[in-house]
């Protein structure tokens, strides 16, 4: 396929996922800060500050608002889900997304087309006081349950070729990434306060953590134990069974480079293939008190930019080759 | 019975379906039978809100891009076909062949041997000094002598109903993505009527287009690669494109998606580079290759031009067409025609005066008032007087202009173009002026869709049918016979 269409079809993948990991972050918070109520008022800045420094978008929040700006519940709602300035709210995700689709509509069924069309269009009209008045988390479920249909639809009707296999490659490296940066707002939140550690209210949040991923059913199922941090982070970091795990997610990126280079011998071993196999061996061997110890937020800025690597090896392998020297197919 | 038509006002015009009031012509019998079992404008409208919901589910639409919103508009579209009997289409493709051969032989020369500016038959001034010939291409052998591909002609009836050449569109003219999807929808909306009248096919046209091109590929191509080449989505006629590459198969490209490396040009695929060797090209010359042509162009590709004069890829239309469509040697194409073929034009083009002529200046602006002008360089119904429809400061502006720059004018009479019934503003069925555009392809043979896009000026009294200046379209039906009789047969049917 044309380079341009498979990263317009990887960005719009990547697009989607951020949006919906946005509403997911939104909500384990919104969930967080009710449980810490009794400590905290509701819009104490520590309740809502993490969130702009966990997705990387903390410089862009004080650009918009200015330094001195109290970080409530409403401005930081208003930026991460609203705010068509911060370009990576959850509307100018939906937006972009939605362009994209539109550059490759020709490619796409009606029904793929519509849902997405569909649901940006009822999207841009909405603002804080409807995410208000509908309530946090009937309104972040909402939102989810729209993304879900349209990966339900798309998985229905796009037929496996590569246009697939590079949605299947945005959605899951942009996936690997924010499921670590879910599990970073809990780094945020509590690692200060040590004396709560194993207490009730940390179970309360580890397993809010887990709900953001939908995971929490699934973890009680599969580990059988207790809730604690080594078995969260374990579970969320390398279970290889859980859809939204970043090992289950960097191998399934793997499994889609296969598919986009199967019949091309000459892009066997490519730089992108092996930092995917670099990263899942390296979340397989690790020991997980170990990166506790040393500092989890560490180790999840690690992997968040060994995922940046691997995505930079994409565009250099199939969208930003040097013309001069690439292979010439017959 | 009650009667859509019975309030039709006829007018002074040539009116496509009656030939007096209440007289519907042989071939509008049945259509006029049809909408007279109608109990009123009710059935009509219903179908009408089913054709517009098509347009839209099917997504032959354009984007309002003033609106952040996305919206999708559809272009107008008028339910009552226009139709044309075996006889007068005979005579049309008759025309339109002659035509297309004495410009392909007229290209051909005066980017080679010149023979007709040589003995002066076109003033050769009149061809340098016309902003579409590209000196570039003087001396380049194209493909199988074809010089160009597709011309859109449009044309119009006068008031006797003679059929005639308005302008040539030899560039990148569009619309035939309407014509396609125009008789999609009439399909669904009077199934029976289509059956009923034996309307010629038009669905070939995408693999006539397709063959076309394919035949211009360079010949030790065993499978040439076939792509067609848009300046993107935002374009407004970016529908038509991906419209016509799906039904064809083949890839739609942006510049960017291309490269030139040996005077070979390859697009850019996650795989590596794969050969392209013909282009359908839906940008004009000055765009395609900065390197070349406009320096600014970020839609074009660098290299490309050498690539062709080289004959490693082919262009549909080839480069430098545009000159033997520039509204000033439209005047002359009566003449082209006679010298390279020796015969006189079968459809004939409206009397023209060109400001650069000295006779012809005195009698344009002594006429501005009566006259159509317009500029050689504009398309689109841009950069037009439409003189009994003018205010005299729109008059007087006109008149600056010309005598400040003759080469850029050209005048023609006011033609009262004929009228086709049409749904007006959802409550009346009015007589509406219309014009056609077949589409005439020059590959191994010469093959016209028959029929063409009809379209038509859908404000009361307008003469312009551009769809920037509020016209539509409707289905045009050729009929494969001119056996026309109503449901219960008479004796008067015509046979040709």
């Amino acid at each position: 396929m044309l380079s341009r269409v498979a990263n317009l079809v990887y960005w719009m993948a990547r697009y989607l996922e951020r949006a919906e990991n946005t509403a997911r972050i939104v909500d384990v918070n919104a969930q967080l800060v009710i449980d810490l109520q009794s400590r905290q008022a509701a819009d104490d800045p520590k309740s809502w500050e993490p969130l702009v420094y966990v997705t990387g978008d903390n410089e862009k929040f004080f650009e918009l608002h200015g330094k001195d700006v109290a970080v409530t519940e409403r401005a930081v709602i208003e930026f991460m889900l609203f705010d068509r300035k911060n370009p990576s709210s959850l509307m100018s995700c939906v937006a972009f997304a939605r362009e994209n689709a539109r550059c490759i509509r020709d490619q796409l069924s009606s029904e793929v087309w519509e849902t997405l069309n569909t649901f940006y269009l009822k999207l841009k009209s909405d603002d804080y006081s409807r995410y208000a008045q509908i309530g946090s988390i009937e309104y972040l479920s909402r939102i989810k349950a729209q993304i879900q249909l349209f990966y339900g639809v798309a998985d229905s009707m796009v037929p496996r070729t590569g246009l697939w296999w590079f949605f299947q490659l945005g959605r899951y490296l942009e996936r690997a990434d924010n499921t670590s940066r879910i599990l970073d707002v809990k780094y945020y939140m509590l690692l200060p306060d040590i004396h709560a550690v194993g207490s009730a209210l940390d179970m309360i949040q580890w397993a809010s953590v887990l709900r953001s991923c939908s995971g929490f059913e699934a973890f009680r199922r599969s580990r059988r134990g207790q809730l604690n941090l080594d078995r969260v982070v374990d579970y969320l970091l390398r279970d290889d069974e859980f859809p939204r795990s970043i090992l289950f997610s960097v191998n399934s990126a793997g499994q889609a480079l296969a598919q986009i280079t199967a019949d091309a011998p000459h892009l066997d071993g490519n730089a992108a293939c092996k930092l995917v196999t670099n990263l899942a061996a390296e979340l397989e061997m690790i020991d997980i008190p170990a990166v506790i110890a040393d500092g989890l937020h560490e180790f999840l800025d690690d992997v968040q930019n060994k995922i940046s690597d691997i995505h930079q090896a994409i565009q250099v392998t199939f969208v930003e080759y040097p013309t001069a020297g690439a292979k010439v197919l017959a | 019975m009650p009667d859509l038509f019975a309030n039709y006002e006829h007018g002074r015009f040539y009116d496509e379906m009656f030939s007096a009031p209440g007289k519907p012509r042989p071939h509008y019998r049945r259509l006029y039978e049809r909408f007279g079992r109608m109990e009123n404008m009710g059935d009509l409208l219903d179908r009408q809100r089913t054709a517009d919901q098509t347009f839209i589910d099917r997504g032959v639409t354009f984007t309002v891009y003033s609106d952040t919103a996305g919206t999708e508009k559809i272009f107008p579209f008028d339910l009552i076909p226009r139709i044309i009997p075996a006889h007068e289409w005979a005579h049309l493709e008759r025309g339109l062949i002659q035509r297309m051969t004495a410009l392909n032989l007229f290209l051909k020369d005066i980017y080679t041997e010149q023979r007709i500016l040589k003995e002066g038959i076109v003033p050769r001034e009149m061809v340098e000094t016309s902003k579409d010939f590209r000196p570039e291409m003087l001396g380049c052998k194209i493909a199988r002598d074809l010089y160009v591909h597709i011309n859109g002609s449009d044309l119009i009836r006068d008031e006797e109903g003679n059929y005639r050449v308005l302008e040539d569109n030899l560039r990148t003219p569009s619309g035939v993505s309407y014509m396609l999807e125009n008789r999609q929808v009439m399909k669904r909306v009077f199934p029976n009527m289509l059956r009923d009248y034996r309307v010629r096919p038009i669905e070939n046209y995408t693999n006539d287009l397709l063959n076309l091109l394919l035949h211009l590929a360079p010949q030790h191509v065993p499978e040439p690669t076939v792509v067609l080449l848009t300046p993107g989505v935002y374009n407004s006629a970016y529908f038509e494109h991906s419209f016509l590459a799906r039904q064809m198969g083949i890839e739609i490209v942006e510049g960017s998606d291309l490269v030139v490396e040996n005077d070979k040009v390859y697009m850019r695929r996650t795989d590596g580079l794969a050969p392209v060797h013909v282009i359908y090209r839906r940008i004009d010359d000055s765009f395609l290759d900065p390197t070349v042509f406009r320096k600014d162009s970020l839609l074009g590709v660098p290299g490309l031009v050498n690539a062709y004069r080289k004959g490693n890829v082919a262009l549909c239309n080839p480069i430098g067409t545009g000159v033997a469509d520039d509204k000033a040697l439209y005047y002359y194409v009566p003449k082209i025609i006679k010298f390279y073929l020796g015969q006189d034009p079968i459809l004939t083009n409206i009397d023209t005066y060109l400001s650069g002529n000295e006779t012809d200046m005195k009698y344009i602006l002594e006429n501005l008032p009566k006259l159509v002008v317009k500029s050689v360089n504009e398309a689109g119904g841009y950069g037009m007087l439409v003189g009994p429809h003018s205010t005299q400061a729109q008059i007087e502006e006109f008149r600056a202009k010309i005598i400040a720059n003759p080469r850029n004018f050209i005048a023609q009479p006011t033609i009262g173009l004929s009228r086709g019934p049409s749904v007006c503003d959802n409550t009346a069925i009015e007589g509406r002026h219309i014009d056609l555009r077949p589409y005439i392809l020059n590959g191994e043979t010469i093959k016209i869709a028959p029929g063409g896009l009809t379209r038509v000026a859908l404000r009361k009294g307008s003469l312009v049918v551009n769809s920037s200046q509020g016209g539509g379209s409707k289905d045009t039906w050729v009929l494969n016979d001119d056996v026309t009789n109503p449901p219960v047969p008479v004796p008067e049917k015509i046979i040709v």
